[in-house]
C-alpha cells in the first residue's frame, strides 16, 4: 500500500514519535473517533469496539518513531490494523460454541409505529450487523468512513468492481430488512 | 476535459453502490453522471431519491462517543519525550560507540561490582556509595524502558 505522498497526519506522527503531548492529543482527536466508529459498526459491541480502538492506537504508538513517510497513509494504516483486529474478534465469535445462541437484536418491525430515534438506530445497527462481514465492511468504509472507492478496494484487497458488487448487495439487503422504516418515512 | 457518455444502467448501478449523492460517487464518473441526470432529470432523480433513502437509514447507525477513560489510557501510553537521564545515556553511549542498553550494563557492572567486593561490614560511607550506584542503575533502567512498560 503506497501513499500519494500527501499524508495529513505525517507531521503529527513525527511529533508523537518525539513524545510531543500536543501532537498525541491532536492525533487522537482527529483519528480516534473514526477508528472507534469503524470498530463499533463492524462489531456491534461498544466494549469490543473500545478494545479494538485501544489496541490499534497502542500499535500506532509503537510505530510512531519508526514510521516511514510515503509507505502508506497513516489513516489507511489505522483502518487496516483496526479491521484486522475486528476480523480476529469476528472469527473468535464464530469459534465460540455456546449452549445458548448469541443474543441477537430484533431486526423486525417494532409493534409501535412511533419509533424513537434510539429505536431506529438500534434497528439499523442490528440490520448492519446481520450483513455478511465483507458487505458490512464495504458499506462502513465507503458510507460511514467516507473513503474513496479506490482506497476502500485497496484496503479490502479487492478490485473496484468487487467492491461495487459488495456495496450494492449490502445496500439491497439493508433496504429489504428495513423496508418498513422506509415505508413509514423514517428515512 | 471531455467526459464519455454514461448509460442509464451504469447510473443506476452507481446509485445502488454508492448512494444517492453523486458527490460520493467515483470522481472520474461524476461529470458524466451529472450530464446524464440533466438529460433526463425526472427519471434519474427518482433513482437518486431511492438510493438516498438507504443513505439516510445508514446515517442512523450509531457511532460511539470516545470515553474519557479510553482517551486517558491512550494518552498515558503514548511515547514520552526523552528525560534528561535518557538523553545523557544516549549521548554518552553514542560517544563511546555502545548501545544505550550496553552502556547501562557496563555502568551497572561497575557499580554492582564495587558492591560485591565491599567488606562484610562496610563503613557508612561505602554503603552509601553502593546504594547510590544501585539507584543510578535503576534510574538508567527506568530511563531506558519503553513507555508502554511504564
Amino acid at each position: 500500500m503506497v501513499s500519494d505522498g500527501n499524508d495529513p497526519d505525517e507531521a503529527l506522527l513525527a511529533g508523537v514519535g518525539r513524545g510531543d503531548p500536543s501532537a498525541v492529543r491532536t492525533l487522537l482527536d482527529r483519528r480516534l473517533p473514526r477508528i472507534l466508529a469503524l470498530a463499533r459498526r463492524m462489531l456491534n459491541d461498544s466494549g469490543e469496539a473500545e478494545d479494538v480502538a485501544q489496541e490499534t492506537f497502542l500499535r500506532a504508538w509503537k510505530q510512531a518513531r519508526a514510521w516511514k513517510p510515503g509507505a502508506a497513509r497513516f489513516d489507511t494504516w489505522l483502518h487496516r490494523v483496526a479491521l484486522n483486529l475486528c476480523y480476529d474478534r469476528l472469527r473468535r465469535r464464530r469459534e465460540v460454541v455456546t449452549d445458548a445462541p448469541p443474543e441477537q437484536m430484533d431486526t423486525g418491525p417494532a409493534p409501535d409505529a412511533g419509533l424513537l430515534h434510539a429505536d431506529l438506530s438500534r434497528r439499523v445497527e442490528a440490520a448492519l450487523a446481520a450483513l455478511p462481514a465483507r458487505q458490512r465492511e464495504a458499506i462502513v468504509l465507503c458510507h460511514h468512513q467516507g473513503l474513496g472507492n479506490i482506497e476502500a478496494a485497496r484496503l479490502m484487497e479487492i478490485s473496484v468492481e468487487a467492491l461495487e458488487s459488495l456495496l450494492s448487495r449490502g445496500r439491497r439487503a439493508l433496504k429489504a430488512s428495513l423496508a418498513d422504516l422506509a415505508r413509514d418515512g423514517a428515512a | 476535459m471531455t467526459t464519455s457518455a454514461m448509460s442509464v444502467a451504469r447510473f443506476e448501478a452507481l446509485a445502488e453502490s454508492y448512494g444517492g449523492e453523486i458527490a460520493r460517487w467515483p470522481e472520474g464518473e461524476r461529470e458524466a453522471a451529472r450530464a446524464l441526470l440533466a438529460s433526463d432529470p425526472t427519471r434519474l432523480a427518482a433513482v437518486l431519491a431511492e438510493a438516498s433513502q438507504v443513505d439516510r437509514l445508514l446515517d442512523l447507525a450509531p457511532a460511539q462517543a470516545v470515553g474519557a477513560a479510553l482517551l486517558g489510557r491512550l494518552i498515558t501510553a503514548a511515547p514520552k519525550a526523552p528525560t534528561t537521564a535518557r538523553r545523557w545515556v544516549a549521548g554518552l553511549s553514542a560517544a563511546l560507540g555502545l548501545s544505550a542498553a550496553a552502556f547501562a550494563g557496563v555502568l551497572a557492572g561497575v557499580s554492582l561490582g564495587g558492591y560485591v567486593h565491599a567488606p562484610a561490614f562496610p563503613s557508612t560511607a561505602q554503603h552509601d556509595e553502593s546504594v547510590t550506584a544501585a539507584e543510578v542503575y535503576q534510574d538508567l533502567q527506568d530511563a531506558l524502558r519503553e513507555p508502554s512498560e511504564l
